[in-house]
């Protein structure tokens, strides 16, 4: 197997590791915290909003979807606002650590609501997008897979024009350099962490909607999906947005050169940890002394 | 009309840090806060500005009482803390430094007319800016906020005299376009020149309170002051 | 005499000793009277309670994220049933196979924790989260699809001939108390000893660490691969108790409630561990009794995690808290009169030290730049063996940029610092500690998560014996080795920390304001006993003061420092009246 049909192969992990990648560095570098909960509030958000089904049965078929999507998102954004108002109230000067610990407390939080609200069988969440998009060799190029990459360009694209040439985007680097310092001259630095946190888990409310089943069949994709995102993160060292693409798309590659080989799959979950040691070992070969501690 | 300080003290962990202070700025003068390093200067500014809190006492702004409120309403009323060591934002140019402050092109354009030297450097980042550079635009900054009351922590941190020199006439005219400074400064004799009150504090209270001429003529005061 | 040189009765060491035969003898009393049901429940909670304590050492011990603890089991389970299916080793140590296996897996597993832990742990604590949680997974996931070695249909037989009925439970019961104690005391051990404060120690401050000589990785790695030492024998533990397992009994979603629990109770506490693994296993069960859906437990655990983490604190400090109240007030009552009488002691005046005239310190052209502002600008100065060096100067004009360079904490800097004739540039901020280079830290960067004694022991990597402490802490004036730090002010602190490092008997000591937070009589009692201090411990010093009165009275030689460059340099009262420094600090009237 070739790079190429390897790539295609994993292409439809791959952007999606890539979307969720691109959301935790965002939210990295501008709310200091890896929010492992970044999957769960969308897959929280999708599964709720399944729920809705029996009550608009009678809609025409776009009408429910749509209504759907709106759900997911609204719930997602919700849930995620109320996790992003408890950091930026009582640990708005802690460490990365304790915010990003919250953020484990909330995970599990999630998971369990989940199989107690939705139970542990698979849930019925149609992909939006179903079928292939084209050819590549043998190897279909799903539309989701499409629908994820377009999604993770476009949301590190709009970022990265909002933070450098709109005034809530200087306000968001302020923040981000130096949080005090902003306070003293009266940015509302609460309300736009709890809109950055509202707005990624929104997205990943859409984001869910869109691959239903196919990726997020029960509540453990809640942890099955963000580890490879951190993955997808950590080769952009939680800063660089087009090689989180680009390390997205490389761990969905790998995955998918594995199944070539079919004694090799239970080697599938491991290919995100080896790419994040590599990482690891590669961004902090030079030893740098944080001033704080 | 004033920012009124009661009997304020700070508590870093178990024991006071600084007690006892009481001051009064009035909009339009300055007033200067000397004395060693270690005394307490910095962390009152803090309690001030919310960076900490009060343990106990009463700061009062415009007659209305702020010990209790947050970092941004106090701002927001009003109240601005220059810190220690040139807070510019790094990764930002001097532009969107002063935007962020500055709203419209009219508040934007007096803030850099404080500093006509900015004007080349506008676009580049703050963080290659030399230190003399990075404290005017903190202070332009500053300024663009419109603010009642400033308080400003060891401006010359770091800094040559020559760039004291520079920017001391600077807070002179914010101070007579009604603002009133309250400004803690380690080179005593040029902040004591250039103010109308002064308070010496040292090992935590306030050894002298009085018009700061009185203290610039008379050294051995000065001595006994940062002694007593 | 002070009170610091008084002999203090140790802390008892036979109470751990005590309270372990008691727990085994109360064990003994549980295991044989309860019902079989509770037995086996409580069990369950040994279980968890180990794994907690292992998770302590980690998350609350060294302040880490770890998220894989019960893969650690599950690994040590697998090993375990290997060795007893798949090789012929049982034959060979007979009834005693189960308790070797389980070393053997425990250690195994302590090796792997090893592999994980080196990429993730060399600065950032959080990049440990990453790695254990993709760990969890990809272990569940192997496991599912590779199965346990007994593959649904064998089970493993139990320790020492115990039976796999009630009675058998019984008696598994008391080995899994013994197992569980036995770990209970090694950590106790540990925790008061070196090896514990490099850990609370690295929780609290890294560049603290790394000056004391210790290496911050060593330090993290030694914390997570004794976790999953101790995880791989929980795994052991629960084979022999269920004598079957399948991955069901490993999920990631119970590390992470593991993960969680520690942090709420603060299970580096031994009671607090119980009582972990009491609410890990006990709530469970009741909802059961319910029939609630047990998930409803791990939210609850969630729910106490985020309320743990926002409000900083957990319910074994809490507790300790309340219960110590008194005993604290009274050991604070006891530092404030003991610094009492220090200070009131007099001491004969020492002369300000002369040296040898050998040059132990040695900097050429040291320059420090961080983007465009010049921080230090080809520095270059030379410490004389024995004496004590003034370094002066404005705020801000780089002195403590300086101790950090020779300290290694700025490695981008150019020009060299060599120090008794050996070169300290490329050497670790630890490995100069080792070399001979002291230093101390303007910041309060003295863990107070221990006591005096254990923190001096620590700074001295244990070459120092209990009367060299004694000695140090009394040169000094510092409250007794057995007063727990949290009670101590932070100007004494600092007197603490300098007593601590000159007990290590370094070449040089780099002093970073040690007097900021004394009272002016203070002062006085410091700046004499700084003079005798080079003779008496061996040491050179370089100090960074403000108080000039204090500088003027210990030191023989100063530098100034003005704008990153040094300004004059020689013999003091030469320094101190040349009129260029004087201008230079321009109104800062200590030089009147």
């Amino acid at each position: 197997m070739n790079i190429i049909i390897a790539l295609a192969v994993g292409f439809s992990s791959g952007a999606l590791y890539a979307l969720i990648g691109v959301g935790l560095t965002l939210m990295s570098v501008l709310t200091r915290v890896i929010n492992f909960s970044l999957v769960a509030v969308g897959v929280f958000g999708a599964y709720l909003s399944i729920r809705s089904a029996p009550l608009i049965q009678s809609a025409p078929l776009e009408v429910q979807t749509a209504v759907t999507v709106v759900i997911a998102v609204v719930v997602a954004a919700v849930v995620s606002g109320i996790l992003g108002w408890i950091e930026a109230t009582w640990l708005s000067e802690a460490t990365t650590t304790a915010r990003s610990a919250v953020t484990v407390a909330s995970l599990l939080m999630l998971i369990s609501l989940s199989f107690i609200l939705f139970g542990s069988q698979p849930q019925p969440l149609r992909p939006l997008l179903v079928g292939p998009a084209f050819l590549v060799g043998e190897v279909a190029i799903t539309k989701v897979g499409i629908a994820m990459l377009v999604a993770a360009i476009i949301v590190g694209v709009l970022t990265w024009i909002i933070v450098r040439h709109t005034p809530i985007g200087v306000r968001l680097r302020a923040v981000s350099d130096r949080q005090t310092a902003a306070e003293l001259l009266g940015v509302n630095v609460k309300a736009l962490q709890v809109s950055v946190w509202m707005v990624m888990g929104g997205v990943m409310g859409l984001c869910v909607s869109i691959i239903g089943n196919t990726a997020a069949a029960d509540a453990t994709s809640m942890i099955t999906l963000v580890i490879p995102g951190t993955a997808a993160a950590l080769v952009g060292a939680f800063k660089n947005i087009p090689l989180t693409i680009v390390g997205g798309l490389v761990v969905g590659a790998l995955q998918g050169a594995l199944t070539a080989f079919p004694s090799t799959t239970q080697l599938r979950d491991w290919i995100p940890i080896l790419v994040i040691v590599l990482f690891l070992l590669w961004n902090q070969r030079k030893e740098v002394w944080d001033v704080a501690r | 009309m004033s920012l009124k300080v009661t009997d304020v003290v700070v508590r870093r962990g178990v024991g006071p840090v600084i007690s006892g202070v009481s001051l009064e700025v009035h909009p339009g003068s300055i007033t200067t806060i000397v004395g060693p390093n270690g005394a307490g200067k910095t962390s009152l500014l803090e309690s001030l500005s919310g960076i900490i809190p009060v343990a106990s006492g009463s700061v009062e702004l415009d007659g209305q009482e702020i010990s209790k409120l947050s970092r941004r309403q106090r701002s927001l009323l009003g109240l601005k803390h220059v810190e220690q060591g040139r807070m510019i934002f790094p990764s930002l140019t001097v532009r969107e430094n002063l935007k962020l402050t500055a709203r419209a092109k009219a508040d934007f354009d007096e803030a850099m007319s404080l500093f006509p030297e900015l004007e080349k450097r506008v676009d580049s980042q703050t963080a290659l800016l030399s230190g003399g550079e990075q404290q005017m635009v903190v202070l332009a900054r500053t300024f663009a906020a419109k603010p009642r009351y400033i308080m400003i922590d060891e401006m010359s941190l770091g800094l040559a005299p020559v760039v004291f020199l520079r920017l001391i006439p600077v807070i002179q005219g914010i101070a007579e376009s009604g603002v009133g400074v309250l400004l803690v400064e380690q080179f005593a004799h040029l902040a004591l020149k250039a103010a109308t009150d002064a308070l010496v504090v040292t090992s935590g209270h306030v050894s002298y309170q009085g018009p700061a001429r009185k203290l610039l003529g008379d050294e051995a005061l000065l001595r006994d002051a940062y002694l007593g | 005499m002070s009170l610091a040189s008084r002999p203090r009765p140790t802390t008892r060491p036979w109470l751990p000793l005590a309270f372990a035969l008691g727990a085994i003898a109360l064990g003994a009393i549980f295991g044989f009277g309860m019902p079989a049901y509770v037995v086996f429940v409580a069990t369950s909670v040994l279980v968890a309670m180990v794994s907690l304590l292992g998770l302590g050492i980690v998350t609350g011990t060294a302040g880490m994220i770890a998220l894989c603890q019960l893969s650690f089991a599950s690994i040590g389970a697998w090993i375990l049933e290997f060795l007893y299916l798949k090789t012929p080793l049982p034959t060979v140590f007979g009834a005693a196979s189960f308790l070797v296996f389980m070393l053997i897996a425990g250690l195994i597993t302590a090796v792997l924790g090893l592999v994980i832990g080196l990429p993730a742990l060399r600065l950032r604590g959080v990049n440990l989260a990453v790695i254990t949680l993709g760990v969890a997974a990809a272990v569940d996931t192997t496991v599912q699809q590779l199965g346990f070695p007994d593959q649904s249909f064998a089970h493993i037989p139990r320790p020492f001939g115990l039976t796999s009925d009630p009675t058998g439970d019984r008696g598994y019961f008391l080995f899994a108390v013994v197992v569980t104690v036995l770990i209970a005391l090694a950590i106790n051990a540990l925790q008061g000893s070196r090896i514990g404060a490099a850990w609370k120690s690295v929780a609290f401050s890294e560049r603290g660490t790394a000056s004391a000589g210790t290496s911050v990785r060593t330090a993290k790695l030694s914390a997570f691969a004794l976790s999953a030492f101790v995880g791989g024998i929980a795994g052991c533990l629960i084979v022999g108790q269920i004598t079957q397992v399948n991955y069901l009994t490993f999920t990631p979603i119970n590390s992470l409630g593991l993960y969680v629990l520690s942090i709420v109770v603060g299970s580096q506490l031994i009671d607090m561990a119980l009582f972990g693994g009491i609410l890990f296993v006990v709530i469970p069960e009741i909802l059961k009794q319910f029939r609630v859906p047990l998930e409803w437990s791990s939210v609850a655990f969630g729910v106490l995690g985020i309320q743990a983490l926002t409000s900083n604190s957990n319910l074994g400090t809490g507790v300790r808290a309340a219960l110590f109240r008194r005993r604290r007030l009274r050991e604070a009552a006891r530092v404030e009169a003991a610094g009492d009488v220090a200070a009131v002691e007099t001491v004969a005046e020492a002369p300000i030290p002369t040296g040898t005239g050998r040059p132990l310190l040695v900097v050429e052209h040291l320059t420090v730049e961080f983007g465009a502002v010049k921080a230090l600008t080809d520095v270059s100065l030379v410490v004389e063996e024995g004496t004590i060096l003034g370094l002066i100067g404005p705020n801000g004009a780089g002195k403590s940029t300086f101790v950090d360079a020779i300290g290694g904490f700025l490695p981008q800097h150019t020009g060299t610092a060599s120090l008794d004739g050996e070169p300290l540039d490329g050497l670790a901020p630890h490995q100069r500690a080792r070399a001979g280079l002291r230093r101390t830290f303007q910041q309060d960067r003295v863990p107070p998560s221990m006591t005096v004694g254990a923190y001096l022991r620590f700074v001295t990597r244990g070459k120092a014996d209990p009367d060299a402490i004694a000695d140090a802490l009394h040169f000094f004036g510092c409250p007794d080795a057995s007063i727990p730090l949290s009670v101590v002010d932070v100007g004494t602190r600092r007197l603490v920390e300098v007593a601590a490092n000159l007990a290590a008997r370094p070449k040089l000591l780099l002093l970073d304001e040690p007097a900021a937070g004394l009272s002016h009589d203070e002062h006085l009692a410091f700046a004499n006993r700084l003079r005798r201090a080079p003779e008496h411990f061996g040491t050179t010093i370089l100090i960074i003061e403000h108080d000039l009165d204090l500088v003027r009275s210990v030191c023989s030689r100063i530098t100034v420092l003005n704008f990153g460059e040094v300004l004059a340099t020689g013999d003091r009262t030469a320094v101190l009246s040349d009129p260029k420094v004087v201008s230079a600090y321009m109104g800062e009237t200590e030089m009147l």
